[in-house]
């Protein structure tokens, strides 16, 4: 009990800190708001992720026709500027696997018979499984370069050279026009049986972005007040009063994780009511139980990543300043690694593994397995699980440095 | 009690010794004054007695290790919490049971008399009431040594009066103090015993007044000219403690017979004393004959 009336001593002393600090309030609440609004609002009009650079788009191919077509429609659809370079799966439950890890944008089916309907002039069936964290303008042209491939083959099959053209002077020629485009089933892959929402919007691909990244930001607040206590003396004055600097880490977490949610709450808000009401697409949140309670783990996940990560910074800084510095490049470089300024998909292909190493990417994995797969709470555990060893590590390290220090 | 016996503590392997072998006593119940020029190690050693660095050689010996607390040159407190706000947390932090924190927190309280003051913001507070709760903190934790740092800096007349007041009751109720300064009239008028220490090391420590006594015959001469070079060889051989700084001349001791063969020889050489000190100096004279006058900083 005295352990449990120290700490709640400590909670309410940095509650009340906090709340009578205006300008860590507004660094805290103020700031992060504006921001997800203004960055919503400036990209509601615009795709960012356009496909400028589609060579690193993966896709897929299952090709379960195995004619001279289907190995044509292959090879055509290899010259585009998408990239196929992940391995065929064995199945269709295999091509949705790679999609939900995130290891591939799309899988084409050629289904059985694809060469011969085309023979006979019939209108072939592609299967087209789609990752749904992927914008539409990104879809509609990879679904374009898969019609133009289809009609290709098509046409040299027509003329009786699927894979060399042009056909010899002289030979029957069918007019273009009779050959259509394939009939494109797409299905957009998620978790469960409940089908995933329509391609995203700027605000439904932003703000988890933003969001994690305003929720790191959190380090600045956190290690001003931090080093303000070092810096007066009172932070000695609890280590002279017997109070473990484990203790004061504790005492610190609880009240800025619980800051660090209303300030997801905060942001979601704005993206769900703000944003449209200045004209801007509503944030759509997940409806069923499940699904909230997923995102509230990946949220609670950040936090904890979050304030761990702004402790850490804190008790490595010497200095107000020091601490903007580390904790504000910091932040900057993980947000750029862990594609919260660039999304994955259209970073290069050497560049796409280095994602994986920032927790920003983890934390924008856990919020996409929710908002965009109707993934649930098994879907987000990966994602959190590393962010709460992450926070959890850095609160290590941070307590690791007192301790150096000390002696 | 306290004592210390041999004390030595580096921050670094490759860096000197911030204190390299200080040793005292601090009786029960008493007030000791802890001198030293700037760097001589005296926030070292207040670190050290408040656990929040280790020895890594010599002794230290306390009564009660946890009723220490540390009054710190620094406002170690929170500005944007109250004044009460402060003291509860400070109380609540070490554990204590919300009565018992009520009552720390009001005999605190009107220890330091920040009654009328006491649902103040502390960042806005003057510098002598900012003291004054620095004072306050420390006693939530009801304890029997307080370790002041300095804790007059910047303050007004009147409110270093009442600072100084309120060590001598703290003392007068049981309290053992250490009061580290650069006053030395704040110590001469607090303190009853003494610790100059120097580059880490204790250079005299023990009752003031008994320190006064051996420092009691103590001569310095302005003379109207330099003593001769034959003169000054003798005087060397028969005095080793003796300085001289031009025409200026000290003997740290020197017994009435001594006085008057300096005197008889002065005649013979022909020079004049302007100026004659003998007796007992104060404070300030004597830490500055034991640490020298250069410069630390």
């Amino acid at each position: 009990m005295p352990l449990f009336s120290r700490l709640v001593s400590l909670w309410k002393k940095e509650t009340l800190a906090l709340m009578r600090d205006r300008h860590a309030l507004a660094a805290l609440f103020a700031m992060p708001a504006i921001f997800i609004l203004v960055m919503s609002l400036a990209l509601a009009d615009t795709d960012a992720f356009s496909g400028k650079d589609s060579a690193a788009i993966h896709y897929t191919l299952l090709d379960l026709d195995k004619s001279r077509a289907s190995a044509a429609l292959e090879a055509r659809l290899g010259n585009t500027p998408f990239s196929g370079k992940h391995p065929p799966p064995a199945d269709t439950e295999a091509a949705r696997r790679q999609i939900q890890a995130g290891e591939t944008a799309f899988a084409l089916l050629i289904p059985q018979g694809y060469g011969q309907q085309i023979v006979a002039r019939q209108t072939p069936v592609l299967q087209l499984l789609v990752d749904p964290t992927l914008p539409h303008a990104l879809r509609e042209g990879f679904y374009r370069q898969v019609e133009a491939a289809h009609i290709r083959v098509s046409v040299l099959l027509a003329l009786g050279t699927p894979e060399k053209a042009p056909a010899p002077p002289g030979a029957a020629t069918t007019p273009m026009a009779e050959f259509e485009a394939p009939a494109l089933a797409v299905e957009a892959v998620g978790h469960g049986d409940a089908a995933p929402p329509a391609p995203p919007s700027a605000v439904q691909q932003n703000v988890p972005a933003w969001l994690i990244f305003s929720m790191f930001f959190v380090v600045i607040p956190i290690s001003a007040i931090f080093i303000g206590e070092r810096q007066h003396g009172a932070l000695q004055r609890l280590a002279t009063q017997r109070v473990s600097f484990g203790l004061i880490l504790a005492g610190k977490f609880l009240p800025f994780l619980l800051i660090n949610q209303i300030q997801a709450v905060l942001m979601v808000g704005v993206g769900r009511w703000l944003v449209p009401l200045c004209g801007g697409e509503a944030l759509i949140l997940p409806q069923s139980a499940a699904a909230l309670a997923a995102l509230w783990l990946v949220s609670l996940a950040v936090s904890t990543a979050a304030v761990g990560w702004a402790l850490f910074i804190a008790s490595l800084a010497k200095s107000s300043e020091q601490a903007t510095v580390l904790g504000g490049v910091g932040n900057i470089l993980m947000g750029a690694v862990g594609g919260i300024m660039v999304p994955r998909f259209v970073m290069p292909a050497a560049m796409q593994p280095w994602t994986r190493l920032s927790p920003m990417d983890w934390a924008l994995e856990g919020f996409h397995q929710v908002m965009l797969r109707n993934g649930g709470i098994s879907d987000t555990l990966p994602a959190a699980a590393a962010l709460a060893a992450f926070g959890l590590a850095a609160l290590a390290l941070a307590w690791l440095r007192q301790a150096a220090r000390k002696t | 009690m306290i004592r210390l016996e041999n004390l030595r503590y580096r921050y670094r392997p490759d860096r000197p010794w911030a204190l390299d072998g200080v040793s005292f006593d601090i009786p029960r119940g008493s007030i000791c004054g802890l001198l030293g020029p700037n760097g001589a190690g005296k926030t070292t050693l207040i670190a050290l007695l408040s656990g929040l660095m280790t020895p890594q050689e010599g002794r230290m010996t306390l009564d009660k290790q946890a009723s220490i607390a540390v009054v710190p040159q620094d406002y170690a407190f929170y500005p944007m919490l109250s004044v009460a706000e402060n003291l509860d947390f400070f109380a609540g932090v070490q554990g204590c049971s919300r009565r018992e924190r009520r009552a720390r927190c009001a005999k605190a309280l009107a220890f330091a008399c920040l009654e009328t003051v006491a649902r103040r913001r502390a960042g806005e507070l003057s510098g002598g009431l900012r003291r004054r709760l620095n004072l306050a903190i420390a006693l939530t934790g009801a304890p029997e040594t307080l370790l002041l740092d300095e804790p007059t800096v910047g303050v007004d007349p009147q409110s270093r009066h009442f600072l100084l007041a309120a060590v001598r009751r703290f003392a007068e109720a049981g309290g053992t103090v250490l009061y580290a300064s650069h006053y030395m009239e704040e110590v001469e008028a607090v303190c009853s015993d003494v610790v100059i220490i120097d580059q880490g090391r204790t250079l005299v420590s023990g009752p003031l007044d008994a320190i006064r006594r051996d420092h009691a015959r103590g001569l310095t001469l302005a003379l109207s000219a330099p003593p001769p070079e034959t003169l000054m060889t003798g005087w060397q051989a028969r005095f080793p403690e003796m300085t001289a700084a031009g025409k200026a001349l000290h003997f740290p001791r020197i017994a009435t017979d001594g006085l008057a063969f300096l005197f008889a020889e002065l005649a013979a050489a022909g020079v004049d004393a302007e100026r004659v000190a003998y007796g007992a100096p104060d404070l300030e004279q004597m830490f500055m004959q034991l640490t020298r006058h250069a410069l630390r900083d």
